[in-house]
């Protein structure tokens, strides 16, 4: 029987882990908290518990959350991944369109955690120069997409910085991007008459159609402003490469690279990953260790590079799939398997980052039958 | 003369005749066939056995043939692109180029070609065939010029680029990907229908555009169950008389994904040459890799539209066993789609090319 009581108490040890991590104090080993939310979820999410049999996997006796079995992004899709009955969600983030059927979904019962976990990690590397910022937010507001865990991301940040925040896409039904450049362009000009340092918050697509239709428009922020960027493009612009990407939003918003930040998140995690070249460059300015392509995963978030056939972990810098051991995920999955192959590398400063290789290729074309990479491709 | 119905149809004769040779295991085409799929096809040895004794349209009906002369247009020359597809789907390429034109050019996969180089160098010299106006050749590059049938067969982007680069006034005829859907009615025996099923699974390793690749159990979770269970005793037996070829990384890959998705949704079974996944109480559809991996769905005819819908572009094929609702609503879904019972999925008439999508 579901406990509201026994996920309010994870909820509340997962926060404080949070806290005390990320402040360098003690916080309870990280495994034990893990296994103890793998125990409750094992008891209480169905799809989990099924995996946890199928493995064999003793989760009573498992001393590692390396032992949980992790739950594949495509089960949020197919079946409920969530400990507590569907009346108490409080959230209910949803996946973006899909050609193969259902989006995925990933229930909450409390988004104190999630909110807690973004902020934290955000403000590490977003602004850890503590300044007051404007946000300029090439998404739709929260209102017009409740089920986005991205929206719901970008509104918090918005709300929490202390400087003016407008938000600039219009979400249309057939999937396009409806930008308002007349806002984004007015936006631009406030902040440099107020001298107002402005973060753009915004998915890498929707950069790539600001930059098409930008055609002229001064878009120059001021100094101290940066740009978050995330996700890929998903067939809704043209793909360009990061680096050239990175040039362009550096120049059309006239911030150093450095401030382009990339973000990794997955509407499956509660938690997100960043690049660490603007921390870096604030905190030791010409001394940049961080570099772009590599993500830093927070303290409440351990991953692996697996195998993609036999799903155990691949010695460092080997090329895997990647692995999430998520405490933000109270309710629904601890541990999250994804289909995005990475390579953990040492990040320059001691720890490990996590290099972002793309999707897994597919099988090798043999035969007519549809494969399930050209499935996923169509629009 | 060479455009007659008789002369197309005496070319797509030979083209059968010829098959026959790649068909037997003591002729020295069959021989040659036999040896270069081992070593191209990623098919074992009793698989190639079973393609091309029993999926090779050796001996088509009359009534098939003028189908197929029927539906095929008239031009000098047809151009054929094979770039991905199941070994002996050759034959039936050579044989609608024949119908359409004297001069035939196959541009085969160089990486997996199959039989059509070998079918195409035995045309050449057949004397039926060239009795009939036949010229036939492999070629390395396709010259399709304006008024010719240029006929493509493989993935949907690398058919798409080669029907973007072909000359204006050039008829292109396109045959992407697809695959089968097999449909199991209320009141069939659940035993039966999974042997029938397996039947249509083994052959090609179900890399071909008809190969089944999910079963839609009318009914509830416990019947599509005991299928399940029927499923994965029937594929393992068939299973250890024509093993399965070797698994790319790839594919091992995409079966370890399924598997653990599998594992949390329902059940999976697997065996040495197979798998089946039950999802007892689906929400979508989950597309399992092309290799002997059937996933198994308890279905209504009301729900079918939203869990089959986005596969609806897609389907080639609907096998069915028993009548009902939810084969009629499957039918609406992909009207186009080949129709044939469960067993049969993999044999079609030699009527045309075995996607009808564009018909």
């Amino acid at each position: 029987m579901f406990s509201p009581a026994d996920s309010d108490a994870l909820h509340a040890r997962v926060r404080a882990f949070i806290g005390a991590s990320s402040r360098g104090a003690a916080a309870e080993p990280f495994d034990v908290l893990a296994l103890d939310l793998a125990r409750f979820q094992a008891a209480h999410v169905p799809a989990f518990a099924r995996l946890v049999r199928a493995r064999g996997a003793d989760l009573a006796t498992a001393r590692s959350a390396s032992s949980i079995p992790a739950v594949p992004t495509d089960v949020f899709r197919l079946a409920r991944v969530a400990a507590h009955p569907p009346e108490e969600d409080v959230a209910l983030f949803r996946t973006s369109g899909t050609t193969q059927g259902a989006r995925g979904e990933h229930p909450l019962r409390s988004t104190a955690t999630y909110a807690l976990a973004a902020l934290t990690w955000g403000a590490r590397f977003l602004w850890p120069d503590r300044v007051a910022l404007g946000a300029l937010v090439l998404a739709a507001p929260l209102s017009l997409q409740p089920d986005s865990s991205l929206g719901f991301m970008l509104d918090l940040f918005a709300r929490t910085l202390d400087g003016p925040a407008s938000f600039h896409v219009e979400p249309a039904a057939d999937g396009e991007v409806r930008l308002d450049l007349a806002g984004i362009a007015r936006a631009a000009a406030d902040a440099r008459a107020a001298g107002r340092p402005t973060i753009v918050l915004a998915t890498s697509f929707a950069l790539v159609h600001l930059l098409e239709q930008s055609d002229g428009t001064d878009l120059r922020l001021p100094a101290g402003s940066r740009v978050m960027q995330t996700g890929g493009f998903k067939g809704r612009s043209r793909e360009v490469e990061p680096e050239a990407l990175r040039l362009l939003l550096s120049e059309a918003f006239g911030v150093p690279t450095l401030h382009v930040v990339g973000e990794y998140g997955m509407t499956e995690l509660g938690s997100q990953l960043y690049e660490g070249t603007l921390a870096a460059a604030v905190s030791a300015p010409g001394t940049c260790a961080a570099r772009h392509g590599v993500y830093a995963a927070p303290p409440w978030v351990r991953v692996a590079a697996v195998d993609p056939i036999s799903l155990a972990p691949v010695p460092l810098g080997e090329v895997g799939v990647a692995r999430f051991v998520d405490l933000a995920n109270v309710d629904s999955a601890v541990a999250v398997q994804t289909a995005d192959r990475v390579r953990l590398v040492d990040d320059g400063t001691g720890q490990h980052g996590l290099e972002l290789l793309g999707r897994l290729p597919g099988a090798l074309p043999r035969g007519c039958s549809v494969a399930i990479d050209e499935m996923l491709g169509r629009p | 003369m060479s455009g007659s119905p008789d002369a197309r149809l005496s070319r797509v004769r030979a083209v059968t005749a010829v098959g026959k040779r790649v068909a037997d295991p003591t002729d020295p085409l069959g021989r040659e066939a036999r040896a270069a799929l081992l070593g191209s096809s990623g098919l074992s040895a009793e698989g190639i056995e079973l393609a091309l004794t029993v999926h090779l349209e050796t001996d088509p009906a009359p009534e098939h043939l003028q189908e197929l002369l029927a539906a095929a247009g008239a031009a000098p020359r047809c151009h054929i692109v094979l770039s991905a597809n199941v070994c002996t789907a050759a034959l039936r390429a050579l044989a609608v180029a024949a119908a359409v034109a004297p001069s035939i050019a196959v541009r085969p996969s160089r990486r997996d070609p199959g039989l059509g180089a070998l079918l195409a160098r035995a045309l050449a010299t057949d004397a039926a065939f060239v009795a009939a106006g036949g010229v036939v050749a492999c070629v390395d590059a396709i010259a399709a010029a304006p008024g010719d049938e240029l006929h493509l067969y493989g993935r949907d982007e690398t058919v798409s680029a080669i029907a973007a680069s072909s000359l204006p006034g050039v008829i292109v005829r396109a045959h992407g990907t697809g695959l089968g859907v097999a449909v199991v009615g209320p009141s069939v025996a659940v035993e039966l229908a999974a042997l029938a099923l397996a039947r249509d699974v083994i052959p090609f390793d179900q890399r071909g555009c008809l190969s089944p690749r999910a079963a839609l159990v009318e009914g509830p979770a416990s019947r599509a169950a005991a299928f399940a269970l029927a499923l994965d005793r029937a594929l393992r037996e068939l299973g250890a008389a024509v093993p399965r070829g070797l698994l790319d990384t790839g594919l091992r890959t995409e079966l370890a994904l399924y598997r653990a998705s599998l594992q949390a949704v329902g059940d999976f079974w697997e065996g040495p040459d197979h798998a089946v996944g039950l999802d007892p109480d689906p929400r979508a559809l989950l597309l399992p890799p092309p290799a002997r991996v059937v996933h198994v769905v308890p279905v209504v005819a009301g729900v079918a539209p939203s869990l089959l819908g986005p596969w609806a572009p897609f389907l080639t094929s609907i096998g069915s066993l028993g009548a009902g609702s939810l084969l009629s609503a499957v039918g609406e879904l992909a009207p186009r789609a080949r129709r044939a019972h469960l067993g049969e999925m993999q044999r079609p008439p030699l009527d045309g090319p075995v996607d009808l999508r564009l018909r």
